[in-house]
């Protein structure tokens, strides 16, 4: 029989049996049969049957059997019926009970639980007058008797002694129970049928030594580290399911050990080939399983150090373990944290109450924090303890560090419920009031308003001074899977990168090349002056000095890159900035005619006016100078043993004899630093397929290029009409939300109407040139969905930011196998 | 005319004024455009406005106290009292409660997308909720001014089971939690005990609940 008829529960402890694990004694009902177990007759021969499987007698004997009866339905549910857990227990035996187990308050409290559940659900007593009745008794010993009393003369029958007929009203219960308004709100929360049964499960109940018996739960890893090492809680004495008990212990209190887990956590695992978690008892030592299941909600660190254990003890192959990771896991794993260099300041150290960074000035009130936050600053709120007065300041905060309070305490559960990164309880920290000046002491430091500091909410750390926060480096067991995703992916993966700090930490993270450096970007800062002086000039005399002044700055920017990728692919693509972000505000020109010059140049829609190959052919000397300073770097690192493959990209292509002009400016470029030195550099020469043109057009694009890289940004905007800045803000949200978009195609690439486009380019440019590379440089080729639809045109690699590339490598595997 | 900027060392109220003032201490500010009498008490040096936000002065609070608090030794004190005691060791479960609503077991925050884990932190909410509502049912009638808590407390639960999550612990409207902080500010000042105190005797409360 299966789940639908035994309930969960009753499929698991068949499971526990037959992997050999040991389990409590007891006796499933059925579904179908659960109704005859609210009959006497019925649960008086489960009595028996469960008094011969324990070896134990109910009623009065020194240890006498107590029972424990438990739901579940034919599918994993929250909200069942808690467990109704000392069945036989009477005023005549819980002395001998007591004896047995050594502590009474707790047996008392579990007790009463159960005689409010059975009186309310079974024999008809108003909830409200058990509920005051609780409230008028503090001390469950005295709850016991009064709520006995109370059933008798207000409830239908008085709760009777006799096991069996316990066993009835319980079974009764339960049933009402699970047909209350809570249960049915349960189910609907869950989208469970509302007539989803119950099997009713009969338990004998492990009583023994308080010292020595206890229950509990736990799974199989560390959340922390991942790793396996059996992690949960204790409870010493009668197990009961809700109130949750209060006194919990780490396994490491359990009597014999946490070993005493091990063996059965480590087989669930390779039978589950999942994180394994269990609801077990102890008595005398003596362990037996409740339940078990594959531990469902698991954090990154837990999935990746599993798959990667699987694979080692033999259960599961490679692939099985690159499946297991989810995109979603590397990005949780790669989350941005504090880079500390081990010179920074620790002031004190709290409990870790909020995930992420924050860096900002300190204050001490919520309404310095709203003043200040509203001026632009970023503060970081300190104070003893927060009340809903400070509410306002936590929202305005850019993290929060209290002295008191826990976890659960009021500024750590704002502080989440805001997504604002949160330190409590950092009791060492002292705050200090003295007329109008408060100051928070660390030790011998003295932070005033206004000073800097750092917190992280995963390590609950605070630091003196603003640090910098910096994208995560991928764990070890991450780095074993996707080196695994590496042998089974056919897409290449490359980096973005404009500098060689983006191309060290690209080649870092995996990446096999630069699919794309935006020349521009060298050219914002300090160097602007050098490319508006190109741009503005008004002789050639003018433009050649400084378009020289510009290739001596290039040259060094391409070495550096190229010494950061090293002897790999690298697609250089020429400039391709629109004019306005070169042209000086009109208050900033160098002289009048700059300015003159400046306003004549300025253009209604700049994205769509003299930009990338078009700026080219305006000005012939610029491309030329942008690749000699390329072809000259290379040659420079060539000295030191690297030779990286150059890929130049002519970019915002439309017509083919646009890229066809700018091809001759480079190859010139290319003879003229052969001439001079006497080396043949080797570079392809391709195109940026942006515009909708260029993607029907790729054909005839090819016969000149040999290579196309897809930018996907521009592409979308252009296919759609869409001016990102604009529509992001107003339109995509609102097309999200009214459900025309399901996804925003600046993030998820349209694989219909922008895809289509790119169909047409691969098949055109593959029938004219067989062997031409081809990838795609835009956001997208970070984004999972989109690279799977990458992998089915069999473009040959993908490029996206640095930080994105493990990402890219494990979701590049994903797309081979969905295949 | 520099009389008119010191602050009266003693204030009378009128009703409604009066009623502005404890609303926004308990709350522990008001958001959006400042009623009349909000405004008044800015104008007396009660209440600070910030932009879309009112929040009451040291002065402000410590009047609003001085407006709750029960006579002290009187029967209605020790009624409330001994409520209140009752309501410190609920008040920890729902914290719990709130804290996974969160957040799961391992710290990842809750995005709310697996039903069954949610459905079973609402059942405990449910528990939760049939513990505080004896001890508030009798707070209605020892102090009539929190009548209103339990109905405001449904209404957060109706919300929340209407399918919006913030009902249960978000800061910014009156969810389940925001409300349970109301009246636990509204106990304290009622009582005369401080945030430590308060913190202090649910720490032994607890405690001593779990020892038996």
């Amino acid at each position: 029989m299966d789940a639908r008829a035994l309930g969960t529960h009753g499929r698991q402890v068949d499971e526990l049996i037959s992997l050999g694990l040991p389990t409590v004694a007891g006796v499933t009902v059925p579904v179908a049969e659960v109704a005859s177990l609210t009959e006497p007759d019925t649960a008086g021969a489960v009595v028996e049957l469960l008094q011969q499987l324990s070896g134990r007698t109910a009623g009065h004997g020194e240890r006498p059997m107590l029972i424990r009866l438990t739901a579940s339905a034919p599918v994993a549910v929250a909200g069942l019926p808690p467990d109704l857990p000392v069945i036989g227990l009477t005023p005549r035996n819980s002395a001998a009970v007591l004896d047995a187990v050594g502590d009474g308050s707790v047996l008392h409290e579990v007790w009463a639980g159960m005689l409010r559940m059975i009186g309310e659900h079974a024999l008809g007593v108003p909830s409200a007058r058990l509920g005051d009745l609780l409230l008028d008794l503090a001390d469950p010993r005295e709850q016991v008797p009064a709520l006995l009393t109370a059933l008798a003369h207000e409830g239908t029958e008085p709760f009777p002694d006799d096991t069996a007929r316990q066993l009835a009203l319980a079974a009764r219960t339960m049933l009402a129970r699970w047909e209350t308004p809570r249960a049915a709100r349960a189910r609907r929360a869950q989208k469970l049928p509302p007539d989803l049964p119950l099997a009713l499960h009969v338990q004998a109940l492990v009583l023994g030594p308080w010292q020595d018996s206890g229950y509990g739960t736990a799974t199989s890893r560390d959340a922390e580290t991942g790793r396996f090492r059996p992690t949960g809680s204790f409870f010493r004495g009668v197990r009961r399911s809700a109130p949750r008990p209060p006194h919990a212990e780490d396994l490491s209190a359990l009597p014999g050990g946490p070993g005493l887990l091990e063996h059965a956590l480590l087989t669930l695992e390779q039978h589950f080939a999942g994180p394994a978690s269990v609801e077990f008892e102890l008595r005398d030592g003596e362990l037996a399983l409740l339940s078990a299941r594959v531990e469902a909600s698991t954090s990154a660190r837990v999935t990746t150090c599993l798959a990667v254990d699987l694979v080692r003890s033999g259960a599961r192959d490679e692939p099985a373990a690159v499946e297991q990771v989810r995109p979603s896991d590397v990005v949780e794993l790669m989350h941005a944290q504090l880079s500390l260099t081990g010179e920074e300041r620790e002031l004190v150290r709290g409990l870790p109450a909020s995930p992420g960074a924050a860096c900002g000035e300190v204050v001490f009130t919520s309404d310095v924090a709203v003043q200040r936050a509203a001026e632009g600053h970023r503060v970081v709120l300190v104070a003893a303890e927060t009340t809903p007065a400070d509410v306002p300041g936590l929202l305005a905060a850019a993290g929060v560090v209290t002295t008191n309070g826990g976890l659960a305490s009021h500024a750590a559960v704002v502080a989440r419920g805001a997504g604002v990164p949160a330190v409590c309880g950092a009791s060492a920290l002292r705050i200090n009031r003295t007329g109008d000046t408060t100051t928070a002491t660390a030790g011998e430091h003295v932070l005033r308003e206004g000073d800097l500091v750092s917190l992280d909410g995963r390590t609950g750390a605070v630091y003196a001074g603003e640090l910098a926060i910096t994208a995560a480096r991928p764990p070890e067991q991450l780095n074993i899977v996707l080196g695994w995703a590496d042998t089974l992916r056919r897409l290449g993966v490359r980096a973005n990168a404009d500098t060689g700090r983006d191309a060290r930490t690209a080649v870092e993270l995996g990446a096999e090349g630069i699919g794309l450096c935006r020349t521009e970007h060298q050219f914002l800062g300090e160097r602007l002056p050098l490319i508006r002086r190109v741009i503005l000039a008004t002789d050639p005399e003018t433009e050649g000095r400084a378009l020289a002044a510009l290739a001596r700055a290039q040259r060094e920017d391409f070495r550096d890159l190229l010494l950061g990728i090293g002897s790999r692919p690298v697609t250089v693509r020429l400039l391709d900035a629109p004019m306005h972000e070169f042209l000086p505000a009109p208050d900033q020109a160098e002289d009048e005619a700059a300015a003159v010059r400046a306003a004549a140049l300025r253009e209604a829609n700049p994205m769509l006016g003299v930009r990338g190959v078009r700026l080219a052919l305006l000005h012939e000397r610029l491309y030329p100078a942008q690749a000699e300073a390329l072809f000259s770097a290379w040659l420079d690192v060539r000295d030191q043993g690297v030779t990286p493959e150059l890929e130049v990209m002519i970019p915002l292509v439309s017509l083919p004899a646009e890229l066809e002009t700018a091809a001759r400016q480079v190859r010139a470029s290319a003879d003229a630093v052969a001439e001079r030195s006497g080396v043949d550099i080797p570079y392809r020469l391709g195109a940026m397929v942006e515009t909708p043109r260029a993607a029907v057009m790729a054909g005839e694009l090819s016969r000149t290029a040999e290579f196309l890289s897809f930018g996907t940004n521009d592409l979308t905007q252009l296919t759609y009409g869409f001016c990102r800045d604009d529509v992001e803000r107003r339109i995509l949200a609102r097309y999200q939300a009214t459900g025309l978009l399901s996804a925003s195609p600046f993030v998820e690439l349209d694989t219909a109407g922008v895809g289509g486009l790119i169909e047409i380019a691969v098949r055109q440019a593959r029938a004219v040139r067989p062997g031409i590379k081809l990838g795609i440089c835009g956001e997208h080729g970070g984004n999972p969905a989109s690279i799977a639809f990458c992998d089915r045109l069999g473009l040959d690699y993908v490029s996206c930011s640095p930080a994105g590339v493990p990402v890219a490598r494990l979701a590049a595997a994903h797309a081979v196998s969905a295949t | 005319m520099a009389a008119a900027d010191a602050v009266p060392s003693t204030i009378t109220l009128g009703e409604g004024i009066e009623a502005a003032l404890v609303d926004l201490v308990v709350r522990g500010m008001s958001r959006g455009d400042p009623s009349p009498e909000v405004r008044a008490l800015a104008e007396s040096g009660l209440a600070l406005l910030k932009g879309p936000l009112a929040m009451p002065t040291p002065r402000g609070t410590q009047l609003a106290g001085d407006v709750l608090r029960l006579p002290p030794g009187s029967d209605v004190e020790r009624q409330v009292r001994s409520l209140y005691e009752a309501f410190l060791p609920v008040n920890h479960r729902l914290r719990d409660v709130c804290t996974g609503w969160q957040c799961h077991p391992d710290g990842r925050p809750n995005d709310h997308s697996d039903d069954a884990y949610d459905a079973g932190v609402r059942d405990e909410l449910d528990d939760v909720h049939d513990a505080v509502s004896p001890i508030l049912r009798r707070l209605a009638t020892a102090l009539p001014r929190c009548a209103g808590y339990l109905p405001r407390l449904e209404d957060a639960l109706d919300r929340l089971d209407d399918g919006d999550h913030s009902w249960l612990a978000s800061p910014v409207i009156d969810s389940y939690h925001t409300v349970w902080m109301h009246l636990h500010q509204e106990l304290l000042l009622a009582l005369g005990v401080s945030r430590s105190e308060d913190a202090d005797l649910e720490q032994r409360l607890v405690v001593a609940r779990a020892a038996g």
